[in-house]
């Protein structure tokens, strides 16, 4: 950098480069026939940044592994050890995988080959295919040796960015010239760029996720439905809040757009169809095994109070079908979001659930409590009388036997 | 807990600096004779610090580091009179009946109580309902239990961080030096330094009893106030953090009374 150049020359400079570096955002979809493992059965690292990372991070697994918020359940760890082994790639007997009782739309990661799945993720998905698709994703990023590379990424850039506004100072004031800003901008950049990279790391984890689910004889589609299951139940999650789902996806977000997302995933999955091959969803596979805990997801989901979002999932669950259950926690969601004729919303909801057989105990429960509301003694006997046969042993069966003696 | 003390101390602009202060309970008295200590399994990072200043684990230095405070630690309680025993996994004590459960349960629970002690009495948050009471925490029945199984007197929680400036940042840091002699000075960009704490439980009432904060800094890349990474230097970590234990206010008191007694 000469000292001959004027501040206004090293700015609009400088913003030029801030500029090119974020222009790349509107990047090419990554192909999936691309996207080779980068790591092989048994992987363990050489390199002494990574080993330093996997030595942490063993800290970190034993603490994960220890966390009273894993779900126990031996029979669907098992279920979920077996998905990652079916789309892990070359690493799938490597790979571990945790089930968190969190109730998010969320998976994780760890450089170590590691993964957490929280329940919301679990109560979410329609199917096996959908789940394998978000965990083939995950497993992609292990593949893809994603962590390491973000690491020396930022590395290599904040060591630049350390080195150059260093120089830059250094040179600025032999020459005269203040290089603070230029600084300030060039740290932007940086910042920027790591983001960026972060971005296109997503982009390679779809893109092989995708190839990673087809191979495994799962439907391709399902990634982009998950997409768009999310975008539908952010949009009504920030609409029940008569507020816009917040779209700064852009210059500082560590994930490309959902909608980008979806449209690249749609796209990718139709590349990786083979012809004549049949694909499955597993369906029914799925709700066999998290059918044991599935009141609990829904309940727990019910009780983050967000109304707009609970309500989406559970239609979306009823496209395949209502039931007791859906019935119930859609009743659920009206007596809790208690606007102005939501008690007699869920008093609807709560006999239509326990027109299910697999209507829940709870279901009975508020049926009577709602018939008793309303004046309606006898079927409000009857509802609760059929409550006490189907859970003898609720925590409230005595006052429910008092409140029968009033009625 | 290390970024709330390092924004308490960031007003010191010392080149370099080895700081500790220490608490204790207002009645303790520091162990002596023939105590039995329980070291939970002690947890140590080391690394370098990257041209751009991040720090980045060292597997090596973090293994060499660990085994270097772990003799030095035993030295160090020998000198005293203690029997030590130290856990270095969680399911150290199985055959005493403690599971790897209890062990890292209590932990987690130190790890609260400890982040407490940092920010209520390292970081400026004090407590009005903690005023003029020394160290006043606890781990309750859970420590009391696990002094009665396994019959230790004091549990030690000890945790150390230190890290090392890598050759691009002591350039940086010549340059920055360099950079003085034409009107651009960045003389002090910082290079690693240690970060260490000790947590005194007594087992037998489950009080946290004492508890000490080291930090050593250097402002400038390449000088290191002791490696842990070497005998000598864990050996002195062990020394500053853990041998010039105080008794608690009342005893001083007690003691200092006890001398005018005397002189009188």
């Amino acid at each position: 950098m000469s000292a001959t150049v004027s501040r206004r020359a090293l700015l609009a400079g400088g913003g030029a480069l801030a500029a090119a570096a974020t222009t790349g955002v509107a990047a090419a979809r990554i192909l999936p026939r691309d996207m080779v493992p980068l790591v092989g059965p048994g992987y363990r690292p050489t390199d002494k940044d990574e080993v330093g990372i996997w030595q942490r991070m063993e800290r970190v697994e034993e603490e994960i592994a220890g966390s009273n918020l894993l779900i126990k359940d031996e029979g669907l760890n098992a279920y979920l050890r077996d998905l990652i082994g079916k789309v892990g790639g070359p690493a799938t007997r490597d790979m571990r995988i945790y089930l968190a009782r969190i109730p998010e739309f969320n998976a994780v990661m760890f450089p170590t080959g590691f993964s957490v799945v929280f329940s919301g993720l679990l109560l979410r998905m329609r199917n096996e295919a959908q789940l394998a698709g978000v965990i083939a994703h995950e497993s992609a990023h292990f593949l893809r040796k994603h962590q390491i590379r973000q690491w020396r990424d930022t590395r290599t850039k904040s060591d630049l960015l350390a080195i150059g506004s260093m120089v830059a100072g250094v040179a600025g004031a032999a020459g005269g010239v203040y290089t603070g800003d230029l600084a300030r901008l060039a740290e932007l950049g940086a910042i920027l760029s790591v983001l960026r990279y972060n971005r296109t790391l997503e982009a390679e984890a779809d893109a092989m996720g995708v190839r990673l689910l087809a191979d495994a004889g799962y439907s391709p589609a399902a990634m982009h439905i998950t997409w768009q299951q999310l975008i539908g139940e952010l949009d009504a999650s920030a609409s029940y809040r008569r507020k816009r789902r917040d779209r700064n996806y852009s210059l500082f977000s560590t994930h490309p757009a959902p909608e980008r997302r979806m449209a690249d995933l749609r796209i990718s999955a139709a590349e990786v169809t083979v012809p004549g091959r049949s694909y499955d969803d597993h369906r029914a596979r799925y709700l066999q095994a998290i059918g044991g805990i599935r009141p609990m997801l829904i309940d727990d989901q019910v009780k983050l109070n967000d109304p707009g979002a609970s309500q989406y999932i559970v239609e979306t669950l009823a496209q395949d079908g209502w039931n007791g259950l859906l019935r119930f926690a859609e009743a659920e969601v009206w007596r809790l979001r208690n606007r102005a004729g939501d008690d007699a919303r869920a008093a609807y909801g709560y006999a239509a659930a326990v027109r299910y057989p697999d209507a829940p105990a709870d279901a009975w429960r508020w049926h009577g409590i709602m018939l008793q509301k309303a004046g309606r003694a006898a079927e409000a006997r009857a509802a609760y009388q059929r409550y006490l046969t189907v859970a003898p042993n609720a925590p409230d069966a005595p006052f429910i036997r008092q409140q029968l003696q009033f009625l | 807990m290390r970024r709330l003390l390092l924004a308490a101390s960031a007003g010191l602009a010392l080149t370099a600096c080895v700081q500790s202060r220490q608490y204790a309970d207002v009645a303790f008295t520091p162990p002596q004779g023939d105590y039995r200590l329980l070291v939970m399994r002690p947890d140590v990072t080391v690394g370098s610090v990257t041209t751009g200043g991040i720090v980045e684990p060292r597997a090596d230095w973090t293994e060499t580091a660990r085994a270097n405070l772990i003799a030095a630690l035993k030295a160090q309680q020998a000198s005293r009179g203690g029997n030590v025993f130290i856990l270095e996994k969680r399911d150290g004590l199985k055959d005493r009946g403690v599971e790897a459960e209890t062990i890292a349960e209590l932990e987690r629970l130190h790890y609260a109580v400890g982040s407490a002690i940092a920010l209520h009495r390292y970081a400026g948050a004090n407590l009005p309902t903690k005023r003029g009471k020394g160290l006043d925490w606890t781990l309750g029945e859970d420590a009391v239990a696990l002094g009665r199984k396994t019959g230790f007197d004091y549990a030690l929680f000890l945790h150390a961080e230190d890290s090392f400036a890598s050759t691009g940042r002591v350039a940086l840091q010549v340059l920055g030096v360099a950079g003085c002699v034409v009107g651009f000075c960045a003389p002090n960009i910082g290079g690693g330094g240690q970060f260490a704490y000790a947590s005194l439980v007594d087992l037998r009432t489950g009080e946290v009893v004492w508890f000490n904060v080291l930090q050593t800094g250097t402002q400038i890349a390449g000088i290191n106030i002791g490696d842990i990474r070497k005998p000598e230097g864990a050996a002195k970590m062990v020394e500053r953090l853990l041998d010039r234990m105080k008794p608690g206010r009342d005893v001083r008191r007690a003691m200092q009374a006890q001398d005018r007694g005397a002189r009188q």
